[in-house]
């Protein structure tokens, strides 16, 4: 039979986003593959350089709208480096819970959108169900239901609200027995076996080198974890252990190792919440209020020409990036140039050469197996 | 509790890639420093500053002899005021992780305190300035790094700084069809409102024209 292209997207079900693959099969077999990106290119490098600093935290919100809150703290990291500002601890806990809610919002909503892709409709309204309450606890920080524009340079915007600790407490809780709900439904089913073990296969020294990190790393056998080995906040003060999968072949990882890897870091960042709102300076039932010593420091609006910040951050999907050149326009008020890393836009044509050789009614499994988000890919 | 590379360990690593670095192209002229962060936990990295034909040779070595495995991200910049020698710099932002040889059904967890030599993770900031120019380009990178591949897309396409020797160079963001030469990072392109701060000086957008006022009726 001879060869074709088929075009799957901008909108088909497997792509999560707006983007397009192009596949080449022979019969049902894939041969070669093309990722197109840039459908929802807005500029965002572009539009930071007539920023000041404080104004840009907004746009790095909208990065990604399923993990708002880790994108706009990787940015104030980079911030925090170019013009030198310290953080109080009371406000790198906080951080560190409001990242944690965002990872767990946002592996619920890659769990969700998966299932369907594999057939399980029943998954998708269940994570989303749970997914809400993550939200209103952010909602409760940041006062929106997913730009939360959360984080300061030094600082954060607003205290933990009383009685926040023990609502999360209760929802953290009760999300603990919820994974194990997941667990019965999904480890058991027939249909998830077949579709996800031995199919996507990617070993760990292949996908570093192809610049792919993060959960999808962790999963073929290696903890590469930016907060275990080079912890930014307070990680290294909460009680967790990193997320590995063993791998199941010698081929590396499939699909099922990186679904396993996510349940497993759900688990973590669970673990992570409890322990760290018992270990908060100041307590976790006070409220100061916005601009106290304990929740923000001062720090420079100006950056001089030639200082630099870079931050490495352990975003939901790997690790992300931001390199921030000082001294722009406003006599510094403005960046001179920002770049952003996105994982995504580094592991989307990397997962579309891992396809070849696969059916094609593999291609959902391996690419959503990745969790791939648009947004952040495209800038 | 995570168990973390200490600031000593990661200081003693900067200082060896820095010292192996600087032994191997003393004669090049290549500066190398270590340089800490003013933010977190203050880790220090390696940055090094290179002219575009010494940046192959300094890549092999840090790909083979210091074994860096993740190329992070590229970056250019256009310096259309600047220095004729700098009016265009391309920054590299390397990593080495540990990882090599992991094998079928085991699990590594590295223990910062149990790393040494070249598994400590350590960042690379590399610059490359150009000389001002219509056509800056720098070699490639794409075939010793799999990720340097659409990093280098990306920054032609945005910036239109050229890598010689990149195989399948297209766009990737910007539409396939923009015209020849257009690269939105640069800095003669202006957004709409560049100098102008319309969420102060007019915030309901009263003052906006458009932009064939005057020719048309």
């Amino acid at each position: 039979m001879a060869e074709m292209w088929i075009t799957m997207g901008p909108q088909h079900p497997m792509t999560h986003g707006l983007w397009t693959l192009r596949v080449k099969v022979d019969g049902e077999t894939v041969t070669d593959t093309e990722a197109e990106l840039g459908y929802i290119h807005r500029g965002v490098e572009k539009i930071c350089e007539s920023r000041e600093f404080v104004q840009i935290t907004p746009y790095c919100d909208r990065l990604c709208y399923v993990s708002a809150m880790t994108w706009a703290h990787s940015y104030i990291m980079a911030a925090e480096d170019l013009l030198e500002a310290e953080v109080p601890e009371r406000a790198e806990y906080i951080r560190l819970m409001a990242a944690e809610i965002q990872r767990l919002a946002s592996h619920l909503m890659w769990l969700g959108a998966f299932g369907p892709d594999i057939g399980n409709l029943t998954l998708m309204t269940w994570c989303l169900r749970d997914r809400e309450m993550f939200l209103d606890l952010l909602q409760e920080l940041g006062g929106s239901r997913m730009h939360y524009n959360y984080p300061r340079v030094g600082g954060v915007k607003r205290d933990i609200p009383i009685g926040w600790a023990n609502r999360m407490k209760a929802k953290v809780k009760l999300f603990e027995n919820r994974i194990k709900e997941y667990e019965m439904l999904l480890d058991e089913s027939t249909i998830w076996l077949v579709r996800l073990q031995g199919v996507g296969y990617a070993t760990a020294e292949d996908q570093i080198n192809a610049g792919v990190t993060g959960p999808n790393i962790r999963a073929a056998g290696v903890n590469t974890d930016v907060r275990w080995t080079n912890p930014y906040s307070v990680y290294d003060q909460v009680d967790w252990e990193p997320a590995v999968e063993k791998p199941t072949s010698i081929k590396g990882a499939d699909c099922y190792d990186r679904y396993r890897v996510r349940m497993e870091e759900m688990r973590q960042s669970c673990r992570m919440l409890l322990d760290a709102i018992e270990k908060i300076p100041g307590g976790a039932n006070t409220h100061y209020q916005p601009g106290d010593e304990m929740l923000i420091t001062k720090a420079p609006t100006r950056a001089p020409e030639g200082a630099t910040g870079f931050s490495t951050y352990e975003c939901t999907r790997g690790v992300s990036n931001f390199y921030i050149q000082g001294g722009g326009d406003g006599r510094g008020k403005h960046p001179y140039r920002v770049s952003i890393r996105s994982p995504m836009f580094i592991t989307i044509p990397y997962v579309a050469k891992t396809m070849i050789g696969y059916k094609v009614a593999d291609i959902p499994a391996i690419m959503g197996s990745f969790d791939p988000c648009i947004g952040e890919t495209d800038r | 509790m995570g168990t973390t590379i200490s600031k000593e360990q990661n200081s003693a690593a900067a200082k060896d890639a820095a010292d192996n670095l600087s032994a191997r192209f003393k004669d090049a002229g290549i500066t190398v420093e270590v340089v800490e962060h003013s933010a977190g936990k203050k880790y220090e990295f390696v940055r090094i500053s290179c002219s575009p034909d010494q940046w192959r040779a300094v890549a092999k070595h840090l790909k083979n002899e210091l074994g860096v495995n993740h190329c992070a991200m590229i970056t250019g910049t256009h310096y259309p005021s600047g220095d004729a020698d700098r009016g265009w710099e391309v920054a590299y932002h390397m990593h080495r992780w540990p990882i090599h040889n992991v094998e079928a059904h085991t699990m590594v967890v590295h223990k910062g305190e149990n790393l040494e030599g070249n598994d400590i993770p350590m960042e690379f900031e590399i610059f490359i300035p150009l000389a001002s120019s219509d056509s800056p380009s720098v070699p490639s990178v794409q075939d010793l790094w799999v990720g340097a591949d659409w990093n280098e897309k990306e920054t032609w396409d945005l910036v239109g700084i050229d890598f010689e020797g990149h195989e399948n160079m297209h766009r990737v963001l910007n539409p396939h069809d923009s015209p020849v030469g257009f690269h939105p990072l640069q800095r003669q392109h202006k957004i709409r409102y560049h100098d102008f701060n319309e969420m102060y000086d007019d915030p309901q957008g009263f003052g906006r024209k458009p932009a064939d006022e005057g020719r048309v009726k």
